[in-house]
């Protein structure tokens, strides 16, 4: 049989002996203390084939409700976090409309993510960080540029944790490219300037472009010139001879992402992370049984009860997985003492609504953490038109410190649920 | 329509040529409406137009009131708050100016331009012989200026994407010039896997049983294959590989116990990551006989070479194969030998056909097993008789994959089958050296070239940035900036490999690299080959062709090679891309109302454009052809959208009548299509269209504050009755009057290109949302009524009468000037990536003059073009 993947190691274990030393202070700004204080962090998880949503959504509104059985492994972090029903972008139904999950227009524009990304980015050594198990579904994409351009996820453990800690000889390598690089902008300057020099006015402009491009880029090159100054955090982590990237083992996939995004967040690595939760047609195997089906197979359950039971079965192991990594993000403190979690938003879900029919709408939302005002679920009224999950988004975005009044539609944020 | 007017407007008021006085006329206007700001001893804007000489001659001049008439077809001047000409004399200024203009205005103006990103990806491919090569997909997409996307003004630079280029520097570099990584070593691993070390996947013909691995014979892998779901080799090498298997038949098959062995394959795969994969597309490594005899477990031994990445599958190759693309004979035989041993067995196919959504195959297979057995079946269907054609689709849909589930699923059960118990791997044993680096020492030789023993380092490192500064530049380097780039290389790097990629990354970001039409003045022999080999392939020049000279011969022998070779076929999909609007094709999903619109159907109507004007070059048809030409390319896609009956995919072409209604780049679909909006036809967009592309006489665009007009799809009021309104409007009938006759005449063309003769309503289903999914196919039944019928006709505004889209046509090939010099404007904006100067119009009128639109063609256009002196300037 099947090796069961929950004592493959011993969580407990590892979780008392986190081992991160740190030759670096913790790079917080020196803020109010108080619970507060506005999140730092945003971590972003979607899983791709979504979940039951009446078997997600609590069938309660407001405080006192029942936590399905999906949700169940979360009965410890009621006070907080929130869930949000109802909420969608109108957007367009299927697959297709997945990938506008963080962008809500579907096409050619940004993600949510980064525009965090571009507000707090430049605190960390990486901006922000793209995760997925294994190669994801073809067209499936979380997190996009300004111009709309999905950007590529990392899916192997291994290479993530390469980015994360370089090794030595690594290290010795960027460094030569870094300084080389400032050598060849530096000549390419000069040879822009001398050009500049002979060309007619209208031609002037486009050399100026050019050259401000340069120097802009010359102070980035600098930045990163000094990261790479800064030690490495340590860490001590075994990861497995082989990266689990095949499609049946991606639930075990999934737990190392975790383990190393909260590596990342402990190690301020970077402050913004999605992680797009994939699934195929591969078949589980649960704590000893054996799935009838393959996962997506399963996401179109037709309504037939076991099949419904056992997609609610692979929908709770991500859940498992999701508690385990708000327990580590609770166990670290930060340089103000407390909880690492209490500074960053958690939002998880998926952008897709009714797998069954491939429906985009009320999209399963829940919101962990970052200090935001939680116990409750809250049930947006759908027909009433009034409010999407862009208002959601501006809470979050608004909250870290980005400018932006409109998101995907919305126009109104959702603070008066949170805050 | 606007060239018409120039010279009848021109002609009537006479002509004001060097150095006369302005007429009476136009002095009046320009005193009336500029002169109080601009004149006197501090004009505003420091632009005097006082005077009433007006000096042709002088380029300063002839700038100035280029500035001007910008200044008044915007309408910045006068400003807002100051009096306004009246329509009437603001074109009558606008005519006056543009006549002069076009007959004294200067020639080119061609800003520095980047390499776009095709250019980019081509450009590298060339100097570093990579045909492979391809920027991400994060790599941004280009602006278009002026309609098309090699144009300066919309080449922007920005930090971000000097990033790229700089990241792309660096990979490229890498590829050629390979750090020092120390002598490769052999790092050997070993790997066990139990029957559960296998990825297990639904639509899996090979299934986890108990505590094997049981296989099937499936070509797609998916279906029938094992596969490690740990193990990748680490190292390209030679790896020992042992498997253990053994036969699986009981007395319950539905085949005769099996007497010849059967045969086990190994195959190597890319990754493990990955699911499906096709097996006769995969590497064989090894084949074992498997004692059909012996019911105990039989270990094989292999060596196989695996390259980095790779993993290994195992398939039985020769049980009864099943859902194979190619093999479908093979299973056809097979389906028909079960269902003439079995008649219930097909009559329960019939009935169950693909049995619920969501059913796993071993449902499907214990409810057909019930049907056999009970008594529910009709076995008097005459259906039972004829052998199922239909082979294709999804489990639901296509008998042939209930089969396959049914026969799997009793394979597993009862057998035949091959079961793997285990397997181990071991290596490298020893290092191999795979395709890939091997083709990448084959590029970095490229680079380098020989080096004979005598030469000294810096003499060599001259000689190979000599060569490759040379190409990349696109034109032999000056000693100053190589000995720049030598003394680089030369400088700090121990290794001369290691000097030489700094300078390959250096020269990958420079200006000299990165952009065209850099250098001022007169274009000479290197800025001319390179501005006709982008042009004609969007590729640098090759490295064998030079232009000796310049000269109209030179040009003309050139082109005209670059247009014969295969790299033009580049230039046909960029420029009808953006000419016709192909590009946009992709971005719009027709209406399931209207049609199903697969993306082959997508491809046929892009390649049926790319075809039509690939034969205009190669014949050299007479331009005429471009509005009424008597072919076309089809296929059976496209049979939904023309009507006919073209058979197969392949592309063909077709003989048209001439005056039809289909045909030329009125009638071509893809237009249709890129001019709509996937749900209803917009006629305003159409007529601009045309206008902007087809007439070249495009309009200003409409104040600011006109919104969209709303189909009005009850179809309470036309289309018609709607334009209508908002022509009474005499500024709005300005611009209007010319562009509703020309959209109307095109109405008839639905947003797919279909012909039509009436508009279409949608109706309601009854029973609410549920239904609305069934109107999506469209072949499911009615969802549309007959709406009104659609009045195509119009009146042009010197009169001319049209009935429909065919009168447009007719007067099109009977004013063949406006069509001619349009494409070459749209041409030689392509070719210069530059908006058109007036002087630029001179010379397109003087081109348009030459050609003879039913003799001329296509190339003989491109080459005057090329001759041309607009081409010619920077």
């Amino acid at each position: 049989m099947k090796t069961n993947i929950n004592t493959t190691r011993d969580r407990r274990a590892f979780l008392k002996g986190l081992g991160v030393s740190l030759t670096l202070p913790m790079l917080e700004s020196l803020g109010a203390a108080s619970p507060a204080a506005a999140p730092k962090r945003l971590v972003v998880v979607g899983t791709y084939l979504g979940f039951h949503q009446s078997d997600f959504f609590p069938h309660q509104v407001g405080r006192d409700y029942g936590l399905s059985p999906v949700l169940e492994p979360l009965a410890g972090f009621r006070d907080e976090m929130s869930i949000f029903s109802g909420l969608d972008h109108r957007g367009r139904n299927g697959h297709e409309g997945w990938k506008a999950w963080m962008t809500g227009n579907g096409a050619r524009s940004v993600s949510m993510d980064q525009l965090v990304a571009d507000a707090v980015g430049d605190q960390t050594r990486f901006a922000s960080l793209q995760l997925t198990c294994g190669r994801p579904p073809s067209g499936a994409r979380l997190s996009h540029t300004r111009e709309g351009v999905a950007l590529p996820m990392i899916g192997r453990p291994s290479v993530l944790y390469q980015t994360l800690f370089r090794s030595g000889s690594d290290k010795a390598r960027i460094d030569y490219l870094l300084n080389s690089n400032a050598s060849v902008l530096d000549g390419v300057l000069d040879e822009a300037k001398s050009l500049r020099r002979r060309v007619s006015a209208s031609d002037k402009r486009k050399m100026d472009e050019y050259l401000a491009s340069v120097r802009d880029v010359e102070k980035k090159l600098q930045k990163q010139r000094a990261w790479l100054n800064r030690p490495t955090p340590k860490v001590d982590y075994t990861l497995p001879e082989f990266d689990p990237v095949a499609p049946d083992l991606s639930l075990e996939c999934e737990s190392i992402m975790y383990d190393l995004m909260a590596l990342a967040l402990t190690t301020d690595s970077t402050r913004v992370l999605t992680f797009l939760v994939p699934g195929w047609s591969q078949v589980f195997d649960i704590n000893g049984r054996k799935l009838s089906a393959g996962y997506h197979g399963l996401s179109h359950h037709g309504n037939d009860p076991d099949k419904v039971a056992e997609y609610n079965l692979v929908g709770k192991e991500h859940v498992k997985r999701l508690s385990r990594f708000l327990d580590h993000l609770k166990a670290h403190r930060d340089a103000d003492g407390q909880p690492l979690l209490n500074s960053t938003s958690v939002l998880f879900g998926s952008g897709m609504g009714d797998s069954n029919t491939h429906d985009n709408s009320n999209l399963p939302t829940l919101l962990a953490g970052g200090g935001w005002r939680h116990g409750s679920h809250h049930q947006i009224d759908r027909e009433a038109g009034t409010r999407l999950l862009g208002d959601l988004y501006l809470t979050l975005m608004q909250r870290m410190g980005v400018k932006v009044d409109s998101f995907a539609g919305a126009k109104h944020n959702l603070n008066e649920a949170l805050l | 329509m606007k060239r018409r007017w120039i010279i009848l407007v021109g002609w009537l008021l006479g002509t004001v040529l060097h150095g006369e006085a302005q007429t009476n006329a136009h002095e009046g206007l320009v005193q009336k409406y500029c002169m109080d700001c601009h004149s006197g001893k501090d004009p505003d804007g420091d632009m005097d137009l006082s005077g009433t000489l007006i000096d042709w001659q002088s380029p300063e001049t002839v700038s100035r009131w280029e500035t001007v008439h910008h200044m008044l077809e915007t309408q910045e001047m006068p400003p807002d708050d100051e009096p306004q000409p009246t329509a009437e004399e603001r074109q009558a200024m606008l005519d006056w100016l543009g006549n002069e203009l076009t007959e004294h205005g200067k020639i080119g103006g061609t800003v520095p331009r980047r390499l776009n990103r095709e250019e980019y990806e081509n450009t590298i491919r060339d100097l570093f012989h990579d045909p492979d090569f391809a920027v991400s997909n994060a790599f941004p997409a280009d602006d278009s200026a002026h309609g098309f996307d090699n144009v300066g003004e919309g080449l922007v630079l920005s930090p971000p994407l000097l990033a790229q280029y700089m990241e792309l520097a660096t990979q490229i570099a890498d590829d050629i010039l390979p750090p020092d990584s120390g002598p490769a070593v052999a790092k050997p691993q070993e790997y066990a896997m139990e029957p559960d070390g296998f990825t297990e996947d639904t639509g899996a013909g090979a299934a986890f049983s108990k505590d094997r691995f049981r296989l099937a014979s499936s070509l797609n892998m998916a279906n029938s294959a094992a596969w490690p779901a740990r193990f990748e080799a680490a190292q390209s090498g030679v790896y020992r590989l042992s498997i253990t298997a053994m036969p699986f038949q009981t007395d319950k098959m539905f085949y005769q116990k099996r007497q010849e062995s059967l045969q086990l394959e190994v195959y190597a795969r890319r990754s493990a990551e990955q699911v499906y994969d096709v097996f006769d597309k995969l590497r064989a490594l090894a084949s074992f006989e498997v004692d059909p005899e012996q019911a105990l477990p039989q270990t094989f031994t292999c060596e196989v070479t695996l390259f980095k990445g790779e993993i290994f599958g195992l398939r039985w190759a020769d049980g009864p194969a099943y859902s194979d693309g190619q093999v479908r004979a093979y299973s056809r035989t097979f389906l028909a030998e079960r269902l003439t041993k079995n008649r219930r067995f097909y009559a329960a196919m019939l009935k169950l056909k693909g049995g619920r959504r969501g059913i796993t195959q071993s449902e499907y297979y214990e409810e057909m097993n019930a049907l056999i057995a009970g008594d529910d079946l009709d076995l008097k269907d005459s259906q039972l008789d004829a052998l199922p054609q239909y082979w294709g689709g999804g489990l639901s849909d296509a008998p042939h994959n209930w089969i396959k589930a049914y026969v799997l699923e009793e394979m597993h059960r009862h057998g035949p089958a091959l079961d793997v118990l285990s397997a181990e791997i071991e290596g490298p044993l020893s290092l191999v050296e795979d395709d890939e680096s091997r083709a990448r020492k084959a590029r970095a030789a490229l680079f380098l070239g020989d080096r004979p023993a005598e030469v000294a380092d810096r003499d060599f490192v001259e000689t190979v940035l000599r060569r490759f500064l040379s190409s990349a530049f696109r034109r032999p380097i000056d000693d100053d900036t190589l000995q720049e780039y030598v003394n680089l290389a030369m400088q700090g790097s121990e290794r001369l490999e290691d000097g030489l990629h700094l300078a390959v990354r250096r020269a990958l970001v420079s200006p000299q690299f990165l952009y065209r039409s850099l250098r001022p003045g007169v274009l000479d022999t290197s800025d001319l080959a390179a501005r006709l080999s982008y042009f004609l392939t969007s590729s640098p020049p090759e490295e064998s062709s030079s232009l000796e000279e310049v000269s109209a011969e030179v040009l003309e022998r050139e082109s005209l090679r670059l247009l014969q070779g295969e790299r033009s076929v580049n230039f046909v999909r960029s420029f009808t891309g953006q000419w016709l609007g192909t590009r946009m094709l992709k971005d719009i999903m027709p209406d399931p109302r209207l049609l199903q619109f697969y993306d082959q159907d997508r491809r046929a109507m892009i390649a049926e454009t790319e075809l039509f004007f690939t034969e205009m070059l190669e014949e050299n048809h007479p331009l005429v052809n471009f509005i009424d030409p008597d072919f076309s390319y089809r296929n059976a896609n496209l049979n939904k959208i023309y009507g006919g009956d073209v058979q197969g995919s392949e592309m063909q072409r077709v003989a048209l009548e001439r005056g039809g209604k289909h045909g030329g780049v009125l009638g071509l679909a893809s237009v249709m299509m890129a001019t709509a909006n996937g749900v209803d036809t917009q006629p305003i967009l159409r007529g601009v269209w045309l206008l902007e592309n087809v007439l070249g006489s495009p309009t200003p665009p409409p104040p600011a504050d006109i919104p969209a007009i709303a189909p009005d799809t009850s179809g309470a009021r036309s289309m018609r009755e709607q334009l209508n309104a908002h022509r009474a409007d005499v500024s709005c009938a300005r611009c209007h009057n010319r562009i509703d006759p020309l959209g109307m005449a095109l109405e008839n063309f639905d947003p797919v290109g279909r012909w039509r003769d009436h508009y279409p309503v949608y109706t309601k289903p009854e029973d609410g949302a549920k239904r609305l999914k069934e109107e999506f196919y469209a072949n499911k039944g009615p969802a549309t009524r007959r709406g009104p019928a659609i009045d195509a006709t119009g009146q042009l505004p010197d009169g001319t009468r049209l009935e429909s889209v065919i009168d447009l046509k007719r007067y099109l090939v009977e004013n063949m000037d406006l069509f001619t010099t349009c494409l070459t404007e749209k041409l030689l904006v392509f070719a210069t990536g530059r908006p058109l100067s007036f002087g630029d119009r001179r010379v397109v009128e003087q081109i348009v003059h030459q050609l003879d639109p039913d003799q001329h063609g296509l190339r003989d256009l491109i080459v005057a073009l090329v001759k041309s002196e607009s081409f010619r300037t920077k």
